[in-house]
């Protein structure tokens, strides 16, 4: 909901401040020192600068002042009327309109200004064009002087502005001059209105904040109205009208019957009277103030019937005096009262009462209607009430034993008929079921693990294309037979001749390849013209599938025949010709596995070194700093870096 | 009051404090001491601008000063006082003109009308080389032709104009630099008044820029004047009229100008 305060808005300084701060905050924010011999784009971009700079320091502040007041078109009608009424609505929009004037004017000098800089030919000539720039900004500012003198004014005054809330539960005090309207809201709230025995004492409006019924109540102080018409009323009366006219309120009409205001009881019913139409839909309480003066009892038959047609407008009249606090409280329940029913009545008529309704409360329809005041203890015959307040509670208790029972009469009974059909074919059914599951469940539990160790460790990971080229051949074979893929020699021959072919007995991970020396070690490696068939030999690193084309073709019969190849054949061979190919010590320079290996082992034992020292090379790593040949001795003709 | 003036509320409530007059009168006593203090102690920009501000209050106050004193004086009432004849209302403010001051008044009249018809407010302007009017422009594939020339000065280009073909074009005159209005000073009138251009009637730094449309100091514009309301003895209304222009416009980014009458 929009709050209005108009407290926020900024100061707006007089012409000759704006030009102040905007020219010294150029200075202040841009660079300073220029000279004719440095090159001319930067010359021009150095007065390009400043320019720029004053334009948007202008338009900025510009900017500030437009969003900071508010548009009348977008405020509550209530305050758009009241700054009206009290500055104008003319003359302020027309202050704004003239700052958004200047704004575009500012705008304009800067766009042109900056333009005419990029054809600057010499310092002199940039410095005249950023002059003239920022002399016709601030002319244009000067012009606005009388602008922003009244929005300063009006800033000042709007400040001051009571906070009033145009959408909540509001009373409106309202009355000829000197009736006790203030002494009224004096009595019920802390708004500490001013009160004298002359008219027009208040002279503008005051609101004050009450509680009733658990809620808050805001109470607006008018300043009093006479019986004129609209068009004569000065500017202290025409706030009351612009309050009574758009606040959505109950009227507390004040009447003094003492005429003490100097106004007759027939005179102020007929004020009543001629602003009756701001009354419209609105509750309405006549208060009949200073009754301590003059009681009800005085009232001549005139007066008395000038009150009466007030109750038939449909007022409510309420009679108090605000000197002996008699009555002052039925007036303000009244008038609370008669408003908190009708908005009620609203917001049920409204289309959002259905997020509300739940909150309404309903009355229990009772035997009696008046047990409806009856208190209701809590413990009673020592138990807690609350326990059973449910009538049909022992039913549904009742109910669900019953539902219970029978539940489980069924479920005994399906057990017993289970067992009877129970024959050997299923049992043993079952058992294999249960064994794949259990397999099933083991598994996952493994990768479970092994993810988890994956993650835990906190070493730099492997990107997802180098693990696939670290994975060894005998793994992936492994894997697929797990999957339940054939892999058999005969299944999976095509595969093993790519990898060989490719990379001979390098093309084998080192692992199997380690395997393959243990085993075989007197045979040559790469080529051998016997196959091992089996899958014994071919878990063990298999040496020998070097028949690719014979294997090449039955592998493709095979796969036709049995859907248990993997689909992509040929991307898995290429995988592991691309493995072979990256760990070839050919590849890496050297002249044979056994150098490969020894390497292997030369790096371990200096990482082994190195880690033991609590040290990694090039990690934390303390440089000499004061290295000693460059400190001692006495310097030459050479550099001090370097002897 | 409302409701927010606490301040004066306070004050209407409980009054000033009880030695509120005489701190005032102190703290305006002090005021001379704490602005010659803050004029010792300023530097660069604050103190350029507040010196300034300083300036012009002296020399209010020494006018005001000075006004008093005239008032005590009154020899200059009492000569004014000695003329015999009474004189209406309307010529009340005039005084009499002296025999020396006519005279010397005629004689520039005439030599006003000796010097001929061409008349103007700038008689002579600083001759301008080609050099600082146009900037050559490179062209060509290596950039080695120089026969292009961009004008550097503020231009007017008629509506009807049309570019050659870019590559073909010898002047090039950058759209930033031209100019449509001028600002015209009236000098009767005294007034000045935005004025649309129609043409330039001579540049007097060569005829090249004449026809070229270079705007430099000096150059005789020829303005639509329409606006002015000026008619001629016949009776015609004018709408075209030259005026010659005062300032640099390059460098001050506009066109001043006093008309020719
Ligand atoms: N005897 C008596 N005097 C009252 C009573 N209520 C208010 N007055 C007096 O009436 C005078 C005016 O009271 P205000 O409350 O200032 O009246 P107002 O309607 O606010 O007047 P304006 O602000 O001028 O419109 C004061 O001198 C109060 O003391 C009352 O109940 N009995
Ligand atoms: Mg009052």
């Amino acid at each position: 909901m929009v709050v209005y305060n108009f407290k926020k808005i900024e100061t707006v300084p007089t012409a000759a401040d704006f030009i102040d701060v905007v020219l010294s905050k150029t200075q202040r924010k841009t660079p300073t020192v220029v000279h004719p011999g440095y090159n001319i784009v930067r010359i021009r971009q150095f007065y390009m600068r400043k320019v720029k700079f004053t334009h948007t320091a202008y338009s900025e502040k510009l900017t500030q002042i437009l969003t900071d007041f508010p548009r009348l078109d977008d405020i509550h009608p209530f305050y758009a009327d009241l700054i009206n009424v009290l500055y104008d609505r003319d003359h302020f929009k027309l202050a704004l309109g003239q700052m958004n004037i200047a704004r575009q004017l500012i705008d304009r000098v800067g766009r042109d200004y900056a333009k005419l800089l990029k054809y600057g030919d010499s310092l002199y000539r940039c410095k005249t064009l950023k002059r003239a720039a920022l002399g016709r900004m601030c002319t244009i500012m000067k012009r606005q002087k009388g602008a922003l003198e009244y929005l300063e004014q009006v800033r000042r005054h709007m400040m001051r502005l009571p906070s009033i809330d145009p959408t909540t539960r509001t009373i409106i005090v309202a009355g000829y001059p000197n009736v006790g309207k203030s002494s009224f809201v004096n009595k019920v709230t802390r708004a500490n209105v001013e009160v004298q025995p002359y008219a027009f004492t208040t002279k503008s409006l005051y609101v004050g904040h009450m509680d009733h019924k658990y809620m808050r109540w805001q109470v607006i102080d008018t300043p009093g109205v006479l019986d004129k018409p609209l068009e004569e009323r000065n500017t202290i009366e025409m706030q009351s009208i612009t309050a009574l006219a758009h606040l959505h309120c109950c009227v507390l009409y004040v009447v003094d019957i003492s005429e003490q205001c100097g106004f007759s009881i027939q005179q102020q019913v007929a004020l009543f009277d001629s602003i009756r139409p701001l009354f419209h839909n609105k509750p309405l309480v006549v208060a009949i103030n200073k009754i301590d003066v003059r009681t009800e009892a005085d009232l001549t038959e005139a007066e008395r019937a000038a009150l009466r047609t007030l109750e038939t407008n449909g007022a409510t009249i309420v009679y108090m005096s605000t000197f002996t606090e008699e009555g002052v409280m039925d007036v303000k329940s009244a008038a609370c009262d008669l408003l908190l029913a009708q908005r009620v009545e609203q917001k049920m008529a409204s289309t959002k009462v259905e997020s509300v309704i739940n909150r309404i409360r309903t009355h229990w329809q009772l035997k009696t209607p008046a047990w409806v005041n009856d208190i209701i203890p809590e413990i009673m015959d020592g138990k807690n009430i609350m326990d059973f307040v449910d009538p049909d509670i022992d039913r549904l208790l009742a109910e669900l034993e019953r539902e219970e029972e029978q539940r489980v009469e069924l479920a005994e009974m399906e057990a017993e008929e289970q067992d009877e059909d129970m024959d050997e074919e299923r049992v043993e059914a079952q058992n294999t079921v249960r064994a794949l599951a259990k397999s099933i469940r083991k598994k996952k539990g493994i990768l479970k693990e092994k993810a988890r160790m994956a993650k835990k460790n906190n070493h730099p990971t492997l990107s997802r294309a180098v693990a696939a080229r670290t994975k060894s051949l005998g793994e992936f074979v492994e894997h697929m037979g797990q999957m339940g893929v054939r892999t058999a020699s005969k299944a999976l021959s095509n595969l093993r001749g790519k990898a060989t072919l490719k990379g001979g007995a390098d093309a084998l991970p080192a692992r199997e390849r380690r395997a393959a020396t243990a085993g075989a070690s007197t045979e040559r490696r790469g080529r051998s013209p016997t196959r091992g068939g089996d899958e014994d030999a071919m878990s063990t690193g298999g040496s020998s599938y070097a028949d690719s084309m014979v294997g090449h073709k039955r592998a493709r019969g095979d796969g036709k025949k049995a859907n248990q190849v993997p689909r992509d054949r040929s991307s898995t061979a290429r995988d592991a010709a691309k493995v072979a190919r990256s760990r070839s010590p050919s590849a890496s320079g050297l002249r044979d596995e056994a150098q490969q290996v020894k390497l292997l082992k030369l790096g371990r034992n200096k990482a082994f070194k190195m880690s033991k020292n609590g040290r990694i090379e090039s990690d934390r790593r303390i440089p000499d700093l004061k290295p000693k040949h460059l400190y001692s001795g006495k310097r030459g003709n050479g550099k001090t870096d370097w002897r | 009051m409302a409701q927010g003036d606490y301040i004066e509320l306070f004050r209407k409530r409980q009054g000033r404090r009880f030695d509120h007059e005489e701190r005032t009168r102190k703290k305006e006593a002090r005021g001379n001491h704490l602005n010659s203090a803050i004029a010792k102690k300023v530097r660069g920009l604050k103190a350029k601008q507040f010196n300034k501000k300083r300036y012009a209050e002296k020399a209010v106050m020494k006018k005001k000063i000075k006004m008093h004193g005239e008032r005590l004086n009154k020899h200059q009432v009492a000569e004014q006082r000695d003329d015999s004849e009474a004189v209406p209302a309307y010529l009340l403010d005039r005084e009499g003109m002296s025999h020396a001051k006519v005279l010397s008044n005629s004689i520039k009249q005439k030599r006003k009308e000796k010097a001929g018809k061409w008349n103007v407010p700038i008689p002579k302007v600083k001759p301008m080389g080609e050099d600082e009017v146009f900037k050559i422009v490179k062209s060509g594939k290596r950039q080695k032709k120089q026969w292009k020339r961009q004008v550097n000065k503020v231009t007017f280009v008629g509506e009807s104009f049309t570019r050659k073909p870019p590559k073909l074009e010898r002047f090039i005159r950058p759209a930033a630099l031209r100019f449509k209005k001028a600002h015209v000073t009236h000098p009767e009138l005294k007034a000045t008044f935005n004025l649309d251009l129609i043409g330039i009637k001579k540049n007097p730094q060569s005829p090249l820029y004449t026809s070229l449309g270079v705007i430099t100091k000096g150059t005789i514009i020829e303005v639509n004047c329409s606006d002015l309301g000026l008619v001629t003895p016949s009776g015609k209304v004018v709408w075209g009229k030259y005026a010659q222009v005062t300032n640099h416009p390059e460098n001050d980014g506009c066109i001043n100008a006093v008309l020719l009458v």
